[in-house]
C-alpha cells in the first residue's frame, strides 16, 4: 500500500512518524480523565499492531517451512539435508520474531491478544508436520512446549550471530531471560486439524511419485499414511465438538481422510497393473520423469 | 513394534481439557445470567426517572440502590469464579452485562444516588473507572495479573449507554416541569462528547457507539434551545 491517508485539512496522517498534532478540543472537567484513558488505549492498540505484524511474518515463514517439507519424499528420521537447512533457517527467522513478542504476551496479555497470534496455529501445523515426517507420530502438546521455549530463547542468539540455529542439535544455548510463549489448546488442536491437510498432500505426492503409500518401516506392523489419517480422523470425531470453527475444520479433515483412502484403494487395486517404474501423469504440480 | 501414531494418553488428556472447558462455560452462563437479572431489575427501577420528579428522588434512589447492591453481589460471585481462569479467554461472556451494570451505577450516581450524605446528593457527579472498581469491589485495568477486573472498554461503553437515557430524561423532565436538569444534562453530554473526541479510536465497537453520542447531544441541545426560545431557562443556571 502506498501513499498516506489524509485528514480533512489535507495533512498526511503518518502512522510511522510523530503522532499527529493534538486535535483542537476545548478542555473541560473530564478532559484529563479521557487523556489518561486515551494513553492506555493507545498503548494497547500499538501493542496489538506490533503483535499482528510479527504474527503475519511468522505465519508466512511457517507456510514456507511447510512448502519445503512437502518436497520430502519419504518418512525418515533424517530429512534431506537441503530441506532441513531451509527449515532451520526459517525457524531461525521465526525465533527472532518470537523473541521480540514474547515479553508482550505474558500473563493476562496471552489471551488478550490471541486474535493477533494466529501465527501460533500455523507454527503448530509446521512443527507437527516436521515431527510426523521424521517419526510418523503425532507430537504431543507437552513435547511442543520445550520446542517453543527453545525457539523463543534462541531468538536473540540467532539475531546476534546470524548463524542458522539448528534446534535439533545439542549445542549449549546461552539461556536468556526471555519467557516462553504459551500454546493454547486451540493453537494445538486447530494446528493438528490443519496438519491433516498437509498429510493428505504429502500422501498424494509421494504415492504418485513412488507408487507406494508413505510409511516409515517395511515390516508387518509398519503403519502407512492411510492408517495414520484414519487414526487422526477418528481421533477428532471422538473428541467433543467445541465451536463452529471446530465443525468446519472437522469437515475439511473428513475430506482429507477420504482423499487418502482413495489413494490407498487405487494403489492396492491398480498397483499390480502398473509396469515397474511407471508413474501417472499428474494434472497439477511437477511432472515426474517416467522411466522406460 | 512400531510406535502408535497417537499416544493413547493424548486422547484422554485432550478430552478432559475440552470437557473441563465446557463445565467452566456452563457455570459462567449461569453466573452471568444471575447478574443479568439483577441488572434488568435495576434498569427497570431506573426507568422510573422519566416519570418521577426530582422531589421524589429520595424515595426512588434508595430503591435503585438496593438493586445495585444485588448487582454488586453478583459481580463478586463472577469475579471469584472468573479469576480462576484466564480473563480474556471467557470475558466475551460477561462483558455486555458488566457494561450494563456499570451504566446503572453511573446513572444512579449522576442523579445524586449513593452519595456520602444520607440524603440525595448533587446532580452531575461522574464516577471514574477507579470509582467503579471500588463500587464493585474489583480491580480495574489490570495489567500485571490475570484476574477478574473491569476494563477501560467496559467502562467507556457503560458510560456511553447512559447518554441516550439522559437525553431522553432531558425531554421528560421538562415535561415534568424541571428545566434545570435539562440544561445540566445538555451541558454534561456536550462535555462527554468533547471528552470522547480526545480518544484515538479504531474501527471497533467503541467507535461505533461514540458516533451515536452526537444524536443524543442534538436531542438534548434541542430541548435547551426550545427552553431558551421561550425564556424558560432558570436565570441562576451556570452554563
Amino acid at each position: 500500500m502506498s501513499g498516506f491517508k489524509r485528514d480533512r485539512h489535507g495533512n498526511a496522517k503518518r502512522h510511522d512518524g510523530p503522532k499527529p498534532s493534538p486535535k483542537k478540543i476545548e478542555r473541560n472537567a473530564f478532559t484529563p480523565m479521557f487523556e489518561q484513558l486515551r494513553d492506555e488505549l493507545d498503548a494497547h492498540h500499538d501493542r496489538r499492531d506490533r503483535l499482528g505484524k510479527a504474527s503475519r511474518d511468522v505465519t508466512a515463514l511457517s507456510k514456507k517451512i511447510i512448502f519445503s517439507l512437502q518436497r520430502v519424499r519419504e518418512i525418515d528420521e533424517q530429512l534431506p539435508q537441503d530441506i532441513q537447512t531451509e527449515v532451520d533457517s526459517r525457524l531461525a527467522e521465526i525465533s527472532k520474531l518470537l523473541a521480540t513478542i514474547a515479553p508482550e504476551v505474558q500473563g493476562v496479555n496471552r489471551y488478550r491478544y490471541s486474535r493477533s497470534l494466529v501465527c501460533l496455529e500455523e507454527l503448530v501445523e509446521a512443527m507437527t508436520f516436521h515431527h510426523y515426517l521424521k517419526t510418523q507420530t503425532l507430537v504431543k502438546p507437552e513435547q511442543l512446549e520445550p520446542m517453543m521455549r527453545l525457539l523463543v530463547q534462541q531468538g536473540p542468539v540467532a539475531a546476534e550471530d546470524e548463524v542458522m540455529a539448528n534446534t535439533s542439535t545439542e549445542q549449549p544455548v546461552e539461556k536468556t531471560e526471555l519467557p516462553t510463549i504459551g500454546l493454547t489448546d486451540e493453537d494445538y488442536l486447530y494446528g493438528v486439524f490443519d496438519l491433516t491437510g498437509e498429510m493428505m498432500r504429502f500422501a498424494t505426492t509421494t504415492s504418485a511419485l513412488t507408487g507406494k503409500l508413505a510409511s516409515r518401516g517395511e515390516g508387518e506392523d509398519a503403519r502407512n499414511i492411510v492408517q495414520d489419517m484414519h487414526e487422526l480422523g477418528s481421533f477428532f470425531e471422538m473428541l467433543p465438538a467445541r465451536s463452529f470453527t471446530w465443525e468446519k475444520k472437522l469437515e475439511v479433515t473428513r475430506q482429507s481422510v477420504q482423499k487418502v483412502e482413495k489413494l490407498g484403494y487405487d494403489l492396492k487395486v491398480r498397483g499390480s497393473e502398473r509396469p515397474k517404474g511407471w508413474v501417472p501423469d499428474l494434472s497439477s504440480g511437477d511432472q515426474p520423469e517416467t522411466e522406460d | 513394534m512400531a510406535a502408535p501414531m497417537i499416544d493413547p494418553e493424548l486422547f484422554d488428556q485432550l478430552r478432559a481439557k475440552i470437557e473441563h472447558d465446557t463445565v467452566i462455560r456452563k457455570e459462567l452462563d449461569k453466573i452471568v445470567d444471575d447478574l443479568s437479572q439483577a441488572v434488568s431489575y435495576t434498569q427497570g427501577l431506573l426507568s422510573r426517572i422519566h416519570s418521577t420528579p426530582r422531589s421524589k428522588y429520595s424515595t426512588l434512589l434508595p430503591q435503585i440502590e438496593e438493586g445495585i447492591k444485588k448487582e454488586i453481589e453478583n459481580v463478586g460471585t463472577l469475579a471469584t469464579f472468573a479469576s480462576q481462569h484466564p480473563y480474556y479467554k471467557y470475558n466475551y461472556k460477561w462483558t455486555r452485562t458488566v457494561q450494563d451494570a456499570i451504566a446503572t451505577v453511573l446513572l444512579t450516581v449522576w442523579l445524586g444516588g449513593r452519595s456520602a450524605e444520607s440524603q440525595v446528593g448533587e446532580v452531575g457527579r461522574l464516577l471514574k473507572l477507579e470509582d467503579i472498581g471500588q463500587v464493585f469491589g474489583v480491580p480495574v485495568n489490570l495489567k500485571d495479573q490475570d484476574a477478574f477486573h473491569i476494563t477501560i472498554e467496559d467502562y467507556l461503553l457503560g458510560l456511553i449507554a447512559i447518554v441516550e437515557d439522559l437525553s431522553r430524561l432531558a425531554m421528560n423532565s421538562v415535561t415534568l416541569g424541571d428545566y434545570d436538569i435539562a440544561v445540566r444534562i445538555s451541558s454534561f453530554i456536550k462535555d462527554l462528547h468533547a471528552g470522547f473526541q480526545v480518544l484515538n479510536l479504531k474501527n471497533d465497537i467503541l467507535r461505533k457507539r461514540v458516533d451515536s453520542i452526537k444524536y443524543s447531544l442534538k436531542k438534548a441541545e434541542d430541548v435547551v434551545y426550545d427552553l431558551s426560545l421561550r425564556n424558560l431557562i432558570p436565570a441562576k443556571m451556570e452554563e
